[in-house]
């Protein structure tokens, strides 16, 4: 484990320094991704004040606006640019580069990708959960941060990450195949959004469908942890959640290697 | 006269600009589809959506599912008609200008902003356009409109300008690249206001309703001129703010663009 540190470490620091350079653009983007949150406050305020009730398929309002923003903050925390980076490596060819090196391809990626990740956390994390927690404390008057549920936000949201990671360069490695990804990456955000709960709540579709949703892997990504958050699981829930997060990691570790063993025997590269 | 022949000859060109983007686009077919598949299927989420919304609320401010429905497939239409035309200036904002490529649209003979429009055809755009004018076609036997020739008329203005807030808004903030070098994440944060105006402004606060109607004049492209049509009012501000805006937005983003270009340097090499 001490050796994966050492050896990996500078791609880490690579990927700080990179994250650190686009930091005034990040801000930027990231504004213009709040602002979806925003519009989805005041619709979901509007839906409450039109509505009259007190609950909305058994959220209440402060759920309601808790899951926007810590949906968004955990679909941006586990967000990975895994399939994009391996499609583009593998169209430029620089993919034959990393095959000579000894060193895994998986885990330089990751170890870059942690590197920007912590950039991103540093940036957006502390201020949005403040956020979220001194908005609940303006509209409930009680101050209600529940730190058991936090600390296990937090590692089902690495675990997210995690999964989130390993699927997207399963996922980029059909670009051995079609060669090019710009079209299918947005295809796949877009169904990947909606099936792990970024549009909305899982439980508010028909239960049927929501207990399948639930067990797939994308439910993993972003619904499972922020349900944590909200403290919305009893006991039982949670271990299967933490179970079915696990299972789904292994899974993907597993598959991509698979499919890195068969690619590189078959791979032709482009140009030279 | 002169200006007729002129006009003729900008819309040649136009011709000759999109069948080369398109015979691109042949070459990566697949990539194409998915990514209109993409598009589309990102709307129609958004619809379920607000369908899962309405299914447990009788109205939404007052607006029932048939008059939001309306107003949101108006949005997309201006919307999807910017995309399809003026997608490039979003290139000018990430790389273009930083890169140096601006200067072969300075040696073109023709002005540098058509230049650059009518190089890029963006066929996604039609996932868009599409959606919209389904949405308008399944929310109108719902409402009771008054569709008159008048009505129609000021309906095709109404897009026609409203597609222009769309292209001035991304006009102005991409010409900051000229300065800057590059402005992508500029253009994409105050694009992304485009969103607020799908809805009905009035669920939001005053703060962001004025910001939407004012600053960055989103709202003149769907609920005003929308809701003239599904529960009417004033033309003159709901039509009329919509053409003003527009020209406003227009005539800011061709003044910075004019300067930016004269400010313009190359990247050296």
């Amino acid at each position: 484990m001490r050796k994966i540190f050492r050896i990996y470490k500078p791609f880490t620091h690579a990927g700080v320094l990179l994250a650190a350079q686009y930091r005034a653009n990040f801000y930027f983007f990231i504004l213009g991704d709040i602002l979806r949150c925003f519009i989805n406050y005041f619709l979901w305020h509007a839906v409450f004040t039109s509505g009259g009730n007190k609950t909305f398929m058994g959220f209440s309002e402060v759920d309601m606006v808790v899951y926007i923003f810590i949906s968004f903050l955990t679909s941006v925390l586990a967000y990975s640019d895994g399939s994009y980076a391996v499609g583009e490596e593998i169209r430029d060819g620089n993919i034959a580069m990393r095959m000579i090196k000894p060193i895994r391809f998986d885990l330089a990626f990751l170890f870059q990708e942690l590197g920007e990740r912590l950039i991103t956390v540093t940036l957006i994390f502390v201020p949005l959960l403040v956020g979220v927690e001194i908005y609940k404390f303006v509209v409930t008057g009680a101050f209600a941060f529940n730190i058991v549920n936090f600390i296990i936000y937090i590692f089902s949201l690495i675990l997210a990450y995690l999964i989130c990671f390993y699927f997207n360069v399963c996922y980029g490695y059909s670009a051995f195949v079609l060669k090019n990804l710009w079209g299918a990456n947005f295809l796949k955000d877009c169904i990947v959004g909606f099936l792990s709960g970024g549009v909305i709540p899982l439980a508010f579709l028909p239960p049927v469908i929501s207990t399948i949703l639930n067990i797939l892997p994308f439910a993993a990504l972003t619904y499972t942890p922020v349900m944590l958050y909200l403290g919305m699981y009893d006991v039982p829930t949670i271990i299967i959640s933490f179970g079915l997060q696990i299972f789904w990691l292994i899974f993907f570790i597993i598959l991509q290697q698979i499919i890195w063993n068969a690619c590189v025997k078959r791979m032709s590269v482009q140009g030279g | 006269m002169k200006l007729l022949r002129k006009t003729h000859r900008m819309f040649k060109l136009h011709r000759i600009f999109i069948k080369q983007d398109l015979k691109k686009l042949m070459e990566y077919k697949i990539d194409f589809l998915t990514g209109a598949v993409g598009m589309l299927l990102t709307q129609i989420i958004n619809i379920f959506f607000l369908s899962v919304i309405f299914s447990n609320i009788p109205d939404l401010d007052g607006y029932t599912f048939g008059q939001i429905i309306f107003i949101y497939g108006f949005a997309l239409i201006p919307k999807a008609i910017d995309h399809l035309f003026f997608d490039n200036l979003w290139a000018i904002g990430y790389f273009i200008i930083r890169k140096g490529d601006f200067d072969k649209y300075l040696t073109r003979p023709v002005s540098t902003l058509f230049a650059v429009t009518v190089e890029k055809f963006q066929v996604d755009a039609f996932g868009e356009l599409l959606v919209g004018i389904l949405l308008l076609g399944w929310s109108i036997p719902q409402l009771t409109l008054n569709i008159s020739a008048l009505n129609i008329f000021l309906f095709i203005i109404a897009i026609f300008f409203a597609t222009f807030i769309y292209t001035g808004v991304k006009l102005i903030t991409s010409s900051i690249a000229f300065w800057t070098k590059r402005s992508g994440h500029i253009i994409y944060m105050f694009y992304m206001i485009n969103d607020f105006a799908k809805y009905p402004t009035t669920i939001y606060n005053k703060a962001v309703r004025a910001v939407v109607t004012y600053i960055v004049p989103f709202a003149f492209t769907a609920f005003f001129p929308a809701s003239y049509f599904i529960i009417g009012g004033n033309p003159w501000y709901n039509i009329g703010g919509t053409v003003v805006m527009s020209v406003i937005l227009m005539a800011v983003g061709i003044f910075i663009w004019n300067k930016g270009v004269t400010a313009y340097e190359s990247a050296g090499s």
